[in-house]
C-alpha cells in the first residue's frame, strides 16, 4: 500500500492504494470518480481515457503512482472547470454531444469527450479528418461515429463563431421551458 | 476487471539509481517506461515482477538532440507522439511515419521509443490471458514446452511487432545501453536476434538509454508501410521500412529494405536491396527493377501463423507493400497505410 | 384470448392540431448525465461491505465433471463463500421450452469458458487467487467444433437429455407451390439461381462488460442490479433458479453501456451474485472481464445457407427455397426463435408466391450463440439479397428495379401468413436511388468502384412473449406532482437506444408539457409495471403505445377538471406549451402545474396506467406466431465501395440508409439508430469474426483481436428517414434499431460485384478472401478465352 498524492480536477487528494493499481482503478474504486469507464481491461478501447497534463491517456494501463505530480482531468472535472472559468452549464463539448445525439449508451463517451476536448484545445476548428484521427483510439459501438463528428464540429464552430456544415439536431436549450 | 499482479513500484531519479535497483533485484525487477505494452502483458500474467522500476524520472533517458555529426540522439523515454511530430525527426520520414502509426493516439502519448525498440515479440498463442494460456497448455515462449505455430516446433517464432525497429534498422541506428558492467553501444542490426522468446541481445540489468541515428544524406529518401486490419490501434500484420539515397541523376545508393512482423527478427531483404542498389530511377527499366525487388522480397519473406490473421495473405502483401513503400519513398510520400 | 387491439391503439394524429414535441430533435432525458459522468452503470455501484466475486471457467471444450473440491479455496483468508453447480441445480433458459443452462455446471462443461464455480472474497485479487485453489477433476469428451459433425453424430451428446441428439431445433415450413415453380425452372420456363452462402459468427461487443451486484437485506429481500436488457425475465428466472418467492426479489437495470442483444439472456453472474449475497449476508459484485464477455457471447449464429430462387423473364420471383444449417454453439438460448426467424422473416418487402425453408440448428462445443441485432434474419437476408442481384443480372433488370417489381405492397399478407400494414419500402428505394446518384453512376464508375443495393424488413416486436400469457406486453404508470412534474414508471429497458427519452417525448406531447418536466423511472421491478424487455425491436412500438394510453387517460381528467373550473366545454381546453389554454379566450391560460392542481382537487390524487398488447397475429400453423409482428419496418441501402485489387481490401466510402420507421418520434435518435445499425453491419461484413481455434479456444477474446471499427474505418453514413405512418404504432411509429443493419452486408457484396465483377457469397469479406475470389475470376476468364 502506498500513499498517493494526486491532482485530480484541480483538487489535491491523498489516497492509499497498492502499487499495482492502475489510475482507472484508483479513480473508480478509491475516489468514487466512476465517470471514467473501462471496457476492455487493457488499453484496447479508450473508454478509460483521462487527460494527464491535457493529453489523452489510457488510465486502465497507467499505473496510478505515475500520475503523481501531474494534472489529471476526468469527465467529472469538465463542468466545474468550465464554470470556474466563468462559463455556464456544462463544458460546450459535453453539451454538444448531448445536442447532436452522440450519446447513445454513453459508456464510451467520457473517454470520447475527453479525447475531443484535447483535440479542440489543440486545434480550435478541426476538420473531420482531424476528428477521425483524434478519436481513432476511442471505440464507440453505438453511433457509427457520425453524430460524434457532428458534435465536435458544432462545438468547434460555435466557439469560433462559424456556421457548422452538418445538420443541427437539438436546439441550444430545452425549447419548451415554461 | 483484469488485474495486475502485485508488485512494488520504485521511481529512481538517476540512471545510476535505476541500474542499481535492477542489479540488486535481478530477475525480480522489471523496468517500465510508458508501460503501454508491459502493463497489458503483466495483466496477462506474462510477466510477474516483484518490483517495477519506473524510468519516468530518470533525466538521462529524456530529450532529443542533434549530434555533432548532424545525426540525431533520441532519449529512450521520448514518447511516440512527440517523436512522430518532432521537427528533427522529419528528416527521417521512415521513423516519423512508423511512430505515427503505432497503436492509437492515447497510447502514443505515453508509449516511448525505448519501449517500442524493446517491445516483446507477439504471438496469437502467447498474447492471451492466463486462463486462456492455461486452457491451451501454454506455449514454448512462456510456461510451456510446445510451439503451436509450427506443429512440433522447438523454436519460438513469435513475431517482432515493433514498427520503429525496421525503421531504425533501415537508418543504421545505434543503441546506447547502460548496465551493471557499464555502458555499451550496439548497432540495432546486431541487437535483434532470431529468437522469439527474447529477440533482443539485452543483458541482465541493462537499460536502453538512447537511440542514435546517423545524419541523413542530402538525397535521403525513406518511407514506412504498415498492413493492419484497422486504421488505428492494431499492431502490424506486416511492416516495411524502405530507405535509400538518391543522387542528382536519380540513381539509388545505400538502399535498405527491412520487413517486420514476419518472425522473431525483422528481416533485411538482401536480394531485393542488391537489386535496388545502383538502380536508375529515371530510366525506363525502373519499373522492372521495382517488380524484381518486390519478387525478391516475397521470396525471402515468410510470415508464419504466429500473429492473428491469414499468414498466406500477409505473404501475398509483401511485394505489394514493398512496391508501394518504395514508390512512396521515391515520391517523398508515405506512410503506406490504407487510411 | 388476446384482448381487443382497439384498446391499445390510439391513432396516428397529433393529440392537438399539430405535434409539439414529436418529430423534432430533442436532447435525451439522460444525455447530460452521461456526458458528465454522473450516470450510474452497474459497475459504478459500490455498497458498504461489498464483496467481489469471480467465476471459475472450464478450460475444456467438452468434459464431464467428476468432482469439484472447493476446500482449499474456502480456507483462503478473505474468501467468504464458494459455490458450485450443486448449489444451483435448476436448469433455465430464456425460452422456457428449452431450459438447458445451469448457472454453474452440474455435470458437463460444454465450451471453453463455461462456468464451473464462483467465489466471493474481500477483493478481486483474493477471489482470483481462490479460483486457483479449486480442484476440478474432468473426464475429457470429444468436442464438436463443426456443425456438420453435430448433424452426423451425437455420441457423446452435448445435451444428453435432448431427444434430438445434437440437433437443437429443426423447422421445415412450406408455403405455396414451391416444387411446381422449381419444375418450371427445370423445364426452362423460369430462370433459376442456386448457390451457397456463408455467414460467419460475430458478437455484440458492447463497450460495457456485463456486471451484476446483489444485496440480500435482513428482511429477506433480494435486490439485483444488473446490466441486463430483460429485467422482467431475469426476475422470473432468478425466482425459479433460487427457489425464491418472486415477491422477495427486486431487479433493477442501472444505466446500460450497450447491449445489442448480448444482454438479453439471464446470465450466470446474476444467479451467482444473488446466491453469494444470500450465503454471506453481504452485498456482492461481479464484473466480467472482456474475455468473459466473449465467452458469454450469444452473438450472431454462423449459418451455411443454400438458396434457390426461381424468377420469370421480367424478374418476378415465383419461388424461394432455402436450406440452412445453423451453428448454435453450446446452449439453446433464443435458438428456437432463431431457427424460425431464419426463415419466417424473409417474406418481405417482396412478394413470394411460394416459399420453403428447412432450417436446422445444431449444438457445438463453442460459446453459445443468441440474438444479435437483427436476430436470425440478417444471415438469410444477406444470402437472398445477393441472390436477387444475381437474378437481376440473369434477366437483365436493374437491381433497384427488380426490387420495385417484386414489392409486396401495403396492407397485405405474406405467403407465410404475416400481416403487413404500412410499408414504405418503395420510398426507401427511391430515396437511396436519388441520394446515391444510382441512375447516373451504377455500372458506369471506374473499375474498382461500385454501387450496390439491398432491401430488408424487420419486426417491431412480436406477438410471442417468451412465456405464454394474456397480460399486457408493456405497461406504463404515470404519477403527477403538484409541482408540474409528471413521472413515468416504465419497465422498458433503455439500453442506449433512448427508450426512456421516447416515453418522455410521448407523454409531454399528450399533456402539452415541456419534456424537461417529465421524469422517467425505468426497469426496476419494484417500482415499474412489467415490460418484457428491450429485444425484438419492440420497445418504441409497445411501450410507446402504452405511454400514450396512460397519458391520454390523464389528459382527459385534466381537461375535464379545468373545463369544469372554467365553466366551459372540455373541447375549449387545450394543453400546449406547458400551459392549459382556453381556445375561445386568449386571455385565459394557466401553467400546467395549476391545471394539475385543479385536477387533483377534482379527482383526488392523480395518476394513470397504460398498456399495450398485440392483436392476434400470425399464420395458423405451428410456429406461425413466431415472427408475427404488429408492424414491420422496411429498409433499403445503397453502398458505395472501392476495391483495391492488389490488396483485396474493400473500403466502403458511403452508405445511404433509407429506413421506414413509421414516424420519427425524435429524428435525431432515429438517425443515430440507422447509422449505428449500418456501422455494425458493415463492421461484421468486413472485419469481425467470432471463431474458435483447433483447440476450441476463442481465437482472440479481446477488443484488440476482435477488431471493431475505429473512427477511421467507418464510412460516411447518410441517414434518410422515411415515414409511412403505421396505423397501429404510437403516432404511427415503428422500429428503427435493428432493421437498418440488414441491407448493409448484401449491399456491400452487390457493390463489389459492380466494382470488380466478383460475387462475394461467403462472409467475412476479408482482403485475403477477396483476393482469392479475384484470382479465381481471372483464372476462369482466362480459361474461357481461346
Amino acid at each position: 500500500m502506498q500513499n498517493l498524492r494526486l491532482n485530480i480536477n484541480g483538487d489535491s487528494v491523498e489516497v492509499g492504494a497498492p502499487s499495482h493499481w492502475t489510475l482507472c482503478e484508483v479513480l473508480r474504486y478509491r475516489l468514487g470518480l466512476t465517470g471514467t469507464k473501462q471496457g476492455c481491461d487493457k488499453g484496447d478501447c479508450g473508454a478509460c481515457t483521462v487527460l494527464i497534463d491535457g493529453r489523452p491517456v489510457l488510465s486502465c494501463i497507467h499505473l496510478a503512482a505515475l500520475a503523481e505530480d501531474k494534472e489529471v482531468t476526468t469527465i467529472e472535472g469538465l463542468r466545474p472547470l468550465h464554470q470556474a472559468a466563468g462559463g455556464e452549464g456544462c463544458d460546450p463539448v459535453q453539451d454538444s454531444f448531448d445536442r447532436c445525439g452522440a450519446l447513445q449508451c454513453g459508456f464510451c463517451q467520457s473517454g470520447m469527450i475527453l479525447s475531443a476536448k484535447a483535440l479542440l484545445d489543440e486545434v480550435p476548428v478541426p476538420t473531420e479528418e482531424d476528428a477521425r484521427a483524434a478519436l481513432s483510439g476511442n471505440l464507440c459501438r453505438c453511433t457509427g461515429y457520425t453524430q460524434i463528428f457532428q458534435a465536435i464540429e458544432r462545438a468547434a464552430c460555435e466557439r469560433a463563431g462559424l456556421e457548422p456544415t452538418k445538420p443541427a439536431w437539438a436546439p441550444e436549450s430545452s425549447e419548451h421551458e415554461a | 476487471m483484469l488485474r495486475l499482479p502485485e508488485f512494488t513500484l520504485t521511481r529512481p531519479e538517476s540512471l545510476d539509481a535505476a541500474l542499481a535497483l535492477l542489479k540488486e533485484h535481478g530477475d525480480a525487477a522489471l523496468p517500465i517506461a510508458g508501460g503501454t505494452d508491459l502493463v497489458p502483458n503483466m495483466k496477462h500474467g506474462l510477466f510477474e515482477p516483484k518490483m517495477v522500476v519506473s524510468l519516468a524520472d530518470v533525466p538521462e533517458l529524456h530529450g532529443v538532440e542533434e549530434t555533432a555529426d548532424g545525426g540525431l540522439r533520441i532519449g529512450a523515454m521520448t514518447t511516440l507522439a512527440s517523436l512522430a511530430v518532432h521537427e528533427s525527426v522529419q528528416r527521417y520520414p521512415v521513423l516519423a511515419q512508423a511512430a505515427s502509426l503505432i497503436a492509437g493516439p492515447q497510447l502514443r502519448e505515453v508509449g516511448t521509443l525505448g519501449g517500442n525498440v524493446m517491445l516483446d515479440t507477439r504471438c496469437q498463442w502467447y498474447n492471451q490471458t492466463y486462463f486462456w494460456r492455461k486452457a491451451l497448455g501454454y506455449c514454448l515462449k512462456k510456461d510451456g514446452t510446445e510451439c503451436h505455430v509450427v506443429k512440433g516446433g522447438k523454436k519460438c517464432v513469435a513475431a517482432a511487432s515493433n514498427d520503429t525497429a525496421p525503421a531504425l534498422m533501415s537508418l543504421g541506428a545505434v543503441l546506447e545501453l547502460a548496465g551493471p558492467e557499464g555502458a555499451r553501444e550496439v548497432t540495432i542490426d546486431e541487437f535483434y536476434v532470431a529468437d522469439g522468446i527474447v529477440n533482443r541481445d539485452v543483458r541482465q540489468g541493462e537499460l536502453l538509454v538512447a537511440v542514435r541515428i546517423p545524419a541523413p544524406a542530402a538525397g535521403h529518401r525513406s518511407a514506412y508501410g504498415k498492413l493492419r486490419t484497422r486504421g488505428s490501434i492494431d499492431f502490424p500484420l506486416l511492416g516495411v521500412a524502405c530507405s535509400f539515397d538518391l543522387d542528382a541523376a536519380g540513381v539509388i545508393a545505400n538502399a535498405d529494405l527491412v520487413v517486420t512482423a514476419l518472425q522473431a527478427r525483422p528481416t533485411r531483404a538482401r536480394k531485393a536491396i542488391a537489386l535496388l542498389e545502383g538502380a536508375d530511377t529515371s530510366g525506363e527499366g525502373f519499373e522492372a527493377v521495382i517488380a524484381a525487388v518486390a519478387a525478391a522480397a516475397r521470396k525471402q519473406c515468410h510470415p508464419l501463423p504466429n500473429i492473428p490473421g491469414d499468414h498466406e495473405y500477409r505473404r501475398e502483401m509483401v511485394p505489394v507493400y514493398v512496391t508501394r513503400t518504395l514508390r512512396a519513398a521515391l515520391d517523398e510520400g508515405g506512410p503506406v497505410h490504407h487510411i | 384470448m388476446k384482448p381487443d387491439p382497439a384498446r391499445y391503439v390510439h391513432g396516428t394524429d397529433a393529440p392537438w392540431d399539430e405535434f409539439q414535441v414529436v418529430g423534432k430533435p430533442h436532447r435525451k432525458v439522460d444525455g447530460l448525465a452521461k456526458a458528465t459522468g454522473e450516470a450510474v452503470y452497474a459497475d459504478d455501484i459500490q455498497l458498504p461491505g461489498m464483496l467481489h466475486a469471480k467465476t471459475l471457467r472450464s478450460p475444456h471444450p467438452h468434459a464431464r465433471i467428476r468432482s469439484v473440491d472447493t476446500a482449499r479455496a474456502e480456507a483462503l483468508e478473505g474468501v467468504h463463500a464458494v459455490i458450485t453447480g450443486a448449489d444451483l441445480p435448476t436448469k433455465y433458459g430464456v425460452i422456457p421450452w428449452t431450459p438447458d443452462e445451469n448457472a454453474l455446471a452440474t455435470d458437463l462443461v460444454r465450451f471453453i469458458g463455461d462456468e464451473v464455480a464462483a467465489v466471493a472474497a474481500v477483493d478481486e485479487d483474493t477471489a482470483n487467487r481462490a479460483l486457483e485453489l479449486i480442484d476440478v477433476d474432468y473426464e475429457l469428451l470429444h468436442a464438436y467444433l463443426e456443425p456438420e459433425e453435430s448433424l452426423e453424430r451425437h455420441d457423446p451428446a452435448i445435451h444428453p437429455d435432448n431427444k434430438k441428439g445434437n440437433i437443437s431445433k429443426h423447422v421445415e415450413l412450406s408455403f405455396g407451390e414451391v416444387d411446381e415453380a422449381l419444375e418450371r425452372a427445370e423445364a426452362g420456363e423460369l430462370t433459376l439461381i442456386e448457390d451457397d452462402y456463408t455467414f460467419h459468427g460475430t458478437t455484440h461487443a458492447p463497450i460495457e462488460p456485463h456486471c451484476a451486484v446483489a444485496r440480500y437485506s435482513p428482511d429477506g429481500l433480494l435486490t439485483l442490479w444488473s446490466s441486463t436488457q430483460i429485467t422482467h425475465y431475469v426476475h422470473r428466472t432468478l425466482s425459479a433458479v433460487l427457489g425464491l418467492d418472486p415477491a422477495k426479489i427486486r431487479v433493477v437495470q442501472p444505466c446500460l453501456g450497450g447491449a445489442f442483444g448480448g444482454k438479453s439472456d439471464p446470465f450466470s453472474l446474476e444467479f451467482c451474485v444473488a446466491l453469494l449475497a444470500m450465503r454471506t449476508g453481504r452485498p456482492v459484485k461481479m464484473l466480467w472481464t472482456r474475455e468473459e464477455v466473449f465467452y458469454a457471447h450469444r452473438g450472431r449464429h454462423p449459418m451455411k445457407m443454400h438458396y434457390k430462387t426461381a424468377a420469370d423473364a421480367e424478374g418476378r420471383v415465383h419461388a424461394v427455397d432455402a436450406k440452412i444449417l445453423i451453428d448454435g454453439g453450446s446452449y439453446s438460448s433464443f435458438g428456437l426463435v432463431t431457427t424460425y426467424y431464419s426463415g419466417q422473416l424473409l417474406t418481405g418487402p417482396y412478394d413470394f408466391p411460394a416459399y420453403r425453408f428447412d432450417s436446422t440448428r445444431v449444438f457445438t462445443n463453442k460459446p453459445p450463440c443468441g440474438p444479435k441485432r437483427g436476430h436470425g434474419s440478417v444471415q438469410p437476408r444477406f444470402a437472398f439479397e445477393v441472390q436477387l442481384d444475381e437474378v437481376a443480372e440473369a434477366v437483365g433488370v436493374d437491381p433497384i428495379e427488380i426490387r420495385r417489381k417484386n414489392f409486396q405492397g401495403e396492407e397485405t399478407e405474406t405467403v407465410n401468413g404475416q400481416r403487413i400494414t404500412s410499408n414504405g419500402f418503395l420510398e426507401c428505394l427511391a430515396r437511396v436511388e436519388e441520394a446515391s446518384g444510382w441512375r447516373e453512376r451504377r455500372g458506369k464508375l471506374e473499375r474498382g468502384r461500385g454501387l450496390g443495393v439491398a432491401g430488408s424488413m424487420y419486426i417491431s416486436g412480436t406477438n410471442y412473449p417468451v412465456y405464454p400469457n394474456d397480460m399486457p406486453q408493456a405497461g406504463i404508470q404515470l404519477k403527477v406532482d403538484r409541482s408540474g412534474v409528471v413521472t413515468i414508471f416504465t419497465g422498458g429497458n433503455d439500453i442506449g437506444q433512448g427508450s426512456n427519452s421516447m416515453v418522455a417525448y410521448l407523454v409531454a406531447e399528450e399533456l402539452g408539457m415541456d419534456v424537461a418536466h417529465v421524469r422517467v423511472v425505468a426497469a426496476d421491478t419494484d417500482l415499474c409495471p412489467v415490460d418484457l424487455g428491450a429485444y425484438s425491436s419492440r420497445v418504441t412500438f409497445m411501450v410507446g403505445n402504452a405511454a400514450i394510453d396512460a397519458a391520454r387517460k390523464l389528459r382527459a381528467q385534466i381537461v375535464e377538471a379545468v373545463a369544469e373550473a372554467w365553466e366551459v366545454e372540455p373541447a375549449r381546453v387545450r394543453l400546449v406549451g406547458g400551459r392549459a389554454i382556453d381556445l375561445s379566450d386568449s386571455e385565459r391560460s394557466i401553467p400546467t402545474r395549476e391545471a394539475f392542481q385543479i385536477a387533483e382537487v377534482r379527482f383526488d390524487t392523480l395518476g394513470s396506467t397504460g398498456s399495450y398488447n398485440t392483436p392476434t397475429l400470425g399464420g395458423d400453423y405451428r410456429g406461425g406466431t413466431i415472427g408475427a409482428s404488429p408492424a414491420y419496418s422496411f429498409t433499403a441501402h445503397v453502398v458505395e465501395a472501392v476495391v483495391d485489387e492488389e490488396t483485396g481490401r474493400i473500403t466502403v466510402e458511403n452508405c445511404w440508409i433509407a429506413h421506414d420507421c413509421g414516424r420519427a418520434i425524435n429524428p435525431m435518435l432515429v438517425a443515430g439508430q440507422m447509422e449505428g445499425s449500418a456501422y455494425m453491419g458493415i463492421a461484421e461484413a468486413l472485419m469481425e469474426e467470432q471463431e474458435v481455434n483447433r483447440f476450441g479456444l476463442h481465437r482472440g477474446p479481446s477488443l484488440l483481436d476482435y477488431t471493431i471499427p475505429t473512427s477511421f474505418d467507418t464510412p460516411e453514413l447518410h441517414a434518410l428517414i422515411v415515414e409511412s405512418v403505421d396505423p397501429e404504432g404510437p403516432y404511427g411509429a415503428k422500429e428503427a434499431g435493428e432493421g437498418p443493419l440488414h441491407p448493409s452486408i448484401p449491399a456491400i457484396s452487390n457493390a463489389v460485384y459492380d466494382a470488380v465483377g466478383v460475387r462475394l457469397r461467403h462472409l467475412p469479406f476479408t482482403p485475403g478472401r477477396v483476393l482469392k475470389e479475384l484470382r479465381a475470376a481471372r483464372e476462369s476468364r482466362a480459361g474461357e478465352s481461346p
